[in-house]
């Protein structure tokens, strides 16, 4: 399979006053054409600055300091800002979790669509609008010519972020980034975005990375999974042996500390836990970051880095104990 | 519960309406019926669980039933007192024995204060301990709750998200409660972080014998933790009943709608998904009859016209529902 994304040992580090801060550190993975990866992580896991490496968006002190991002075989990373412009919102495209702060109050949705048109395409005014409207009706936004010309304050969240799915399709990008896209939403209206996704996937062969606390969320998309803590990629895999057969201690702990529907079959008064909390970036232990949160943790585990290594073939895990 | 003994907490018939106003003399132009006409029971030591989508209701419930927001009707029985017949002043004693824990531990804790004066504050307040008895008091809540006394002295900005509901927990515990309404406590938390919390507040339930008003829009969450559980949809409660009564046979179709639309962590898992079509109506003018029935996948044309109530289908279960 061809890939339309592959990250080569990337790294973003931050560097602050108090020290540097290596927020994304080596992270490798690849989305094949029509494939959704999976990134999931607690906050400070580094996988929304993976995205804002993959697009070029890390501000000061954040800088990328090395790797390779290579979209359909050619490097980002070596773009000038004025190409990358036209690479933004063209081929690859964002979506981001809260869509009223995204959206332009003072504008009509319909023009805010037609916009990322204009911007990349040679069309008339007109046609970038039909365009517009076109994507409006491709997510399922009801009446979609008088919607269009609504403000986004007259718009429900679940509608927002419709209209920032469309926007994200309307140039037909090769890849989409979407960013906790559906946390900002209630369960009911959640449903409905990850049914249009799945249903935009097959009909646009989408190929998508979906970045997600929400391992519900992730489980329902993903095919592939990548597990960040501490900058790292700690286990990467088919999301079927991540969810069934995870082999990273930090893992299996994430998998097990949430509370499932259906727990009441069998009362359990008590969660699994993971003891203690992230790390201090600044201050990371030597070894395993995870280490000091361990319940398999060695001498060994302290004393040097540990390297991501195959479990098997598409299973790639960053634990000594695995 | 032994037959005739009072639950801890009735709330019949609460309401609550906020009015719109409009123009220049801002004359009243509708009301926004946050929680409409909800009644429920809440035995000592249980955990009531109040889920429900954002705009049900739910947490103005909450603060309804602590008097934090004044209701415009019902009743609200604790302890068997009315506290809507309370003066302020029986009110605020009576406060000691109903604490809340907030959602954002960020908002919630004063950032000019030290840990030991918010969770001292309590003592203060109802002129309960003083000097080295109060520290005394500050210490072993701390500990209590999980965190290094050492730490009184620090500000909450120094503290993770966990660490400082920690705090806020420790501050409602400390006058020793018998009623805990928690909004939302961990929805702010990341995955790893909940679970220890709601171990905490399990582990808490435990040992001072605590009633808990759960309140939250994450089922699974509300499922594990609660004894008990109200389905909330604009201002209503459509279902009550056990965790396992809701969870597993869910009976009206917003419940059943809801519990589809949770995305389970499997990617084996069979998705028979009911997706609901539309947003949730605005609670400022709720559809007639029942007010589920836009959305509702079953609905009739009774359900347009006539409003079901909440009537009991088999013991301890309430649906308000036509076609149940």
């Amino acid at each position: 399979m061809t890939s339309v994304l592959e990250v080569k040992n990337l790294k973003t580090y931050f560097f602050t006053e108090q020290g540097i801060i290596k927020a994304v550190d080596d992270v490798s993975f690849s989305v094949p054409k029509g494939a959704t990866l999976g990134l999931v992580g607690e906050s400070g896991c580094g996988k929304s600055v993976t995205a804002m490496s993959i697009t070029r968006l890390v501000s000061a002190p954040g800088r990328i300091v090395g790797g390779e991002v290579l979209l359909n075989g050619c490097d980002l990373l070596s773009k000038s800002d004025k190409e990358m412009r036209q690479v933004r919102g063209a081929q690859i495209a964002m979506i981001f979790q809260e869509p009223m702060t995204a959206l332009n109050p003072v504008f009509e949705v319909g023009f805010q669509i037609a916009e990322a048109v204009l911007a990349h395409e040679k069309v008339s005014k007109r046609e970038a609008w039909s365009r517009a409207v076109e994507a409006m009706k491709a997510v399922s936004i009801p009446d979609p010519e008088k919607r269009a010309k609504d403000y986004p304050h007259r718009l429900s969240g679940g509608m927002r972020q419709r209209i920032m799915i469309a926007m994200a399709l309307v140039c037909h990008p090769a890849l989409v980034i979407a960013d906790e896209p559906t946390t900002a939403l209630d369960v009911t209206i959640q449903a409905q975005i990850i049914e249009l996704l799945d249903k935009l996937r097959e009909e646009y062969h989408l190929s998508l990375i979906l970045i997600s606390h929400d391992l519900g969320v992730v489980a329902e998309v993903a095919e592939t999974v990548a597990v960040m803590y501490a900058g790292k990629i700690v286990e990467i895999g088919r999301a079927i042996d991540i969810f069934h057969n995870p082999k990273h201690p930090y893992t299996e702990g994430l998998l097990r500390s949430v509370p499932r529907l259906g727990s009441s079959v069998q009362k359990k008064d008590r969660l699994e836990v993971i003891e203690g909390m992230v790390p201090d970036l600044l201050r990371l232990p030597d070894g395993c970051s995870f280490a000091p949160r361990c319940y398999k943790r060695t001498v060994e585990c302290t004393l040097s880095p540990i390297p991501l290594e195959h479990v098997s073939e598409n299973h790639e895990v960053r634990c000594i104990h695995a | 519960m032994p037959d005739g003994a009072e639950p801890l907490l009735r709330v019949r018939n609460l309401k609550k309406y906020f009015p719109i106003r409009r123009g220049l003399l801002s004359h009243i132009a509708g009301h926004v019926k946050a929680v409409d006409d909800i009644s429920f029971d809440i035995n000592k030591g249980e955990t009531f669980g109040l889920v429900g989508e954002s705009g049900c209701g739910k947490t103005t419930a909450g603060r309804a039933i602590l008097r934090l927001i004044e209701p415009d009707a019902g009743t609200v029985r604790f302890d068997s007192i009315d506290l809507l017949q309370l003066r302020k002043q029986e009110l605020r004693r009576k406060r000691r024995d109903m604490q809340i824990i907030f959602q954002d531990p960020y908002a919630s804790l004063n950032p000019r204060m030290t840990i030991r004066t918010i969770v001292g504050e309590p003592f203060a307040i109802h002129r309960l301990a003083a000097g080295l008895e109060r520290e005394h008091r500050v210490a072993d809540l701390l500990k209590t709750v999980g965190l290094d006394p050492v730490m009184m002295n620090r500000y909450p900005h120094e503290f993770s998200g966990g660490q400082r509901q920690r705090i806020g927990i420790a501050r409602a515990l400390a006058l020793k409660p018998k009623l805990v309404v928690a909004d939302e406590p961990v929805s702010a938390l990341d995955v790893s972080i909940q679970a220890q919390i709601i171990n905490l507040l399990a582990d808490l339930q435990q040992q001072f014998g605590l009633t808990y008003l759960f309140i939250s829009h994450a089922i699974p969450v509300i499922e594990h933790i609660s004894t008990r559980i109200g389905v909330m949809y604009l201002g209503e409660l459509v279902e009550v009943g056990t965790s396992a009564q809701i969870c597993l046979a869910p009976k009206h179709p917003y419940t059943q709608a809801l519990l589809s639309a949770v995305p389970i962590p499997d990617p084996a898992a069979k998705k028979q998904r009911i997706v609901l079509h539309g947003d949730v109506p605005t609670p400022i003018n709720p559809p007639s009859g029942c007010r589920f029935h836009t959305r509702c996948p079953i609905a009739v044309e009774r359900c347009k016209t006539e409003e079901p109530p909440l009537r009991q289908i088999e013991d301890g279960r309430d649906v308000s529902c036509h076609l149940v």
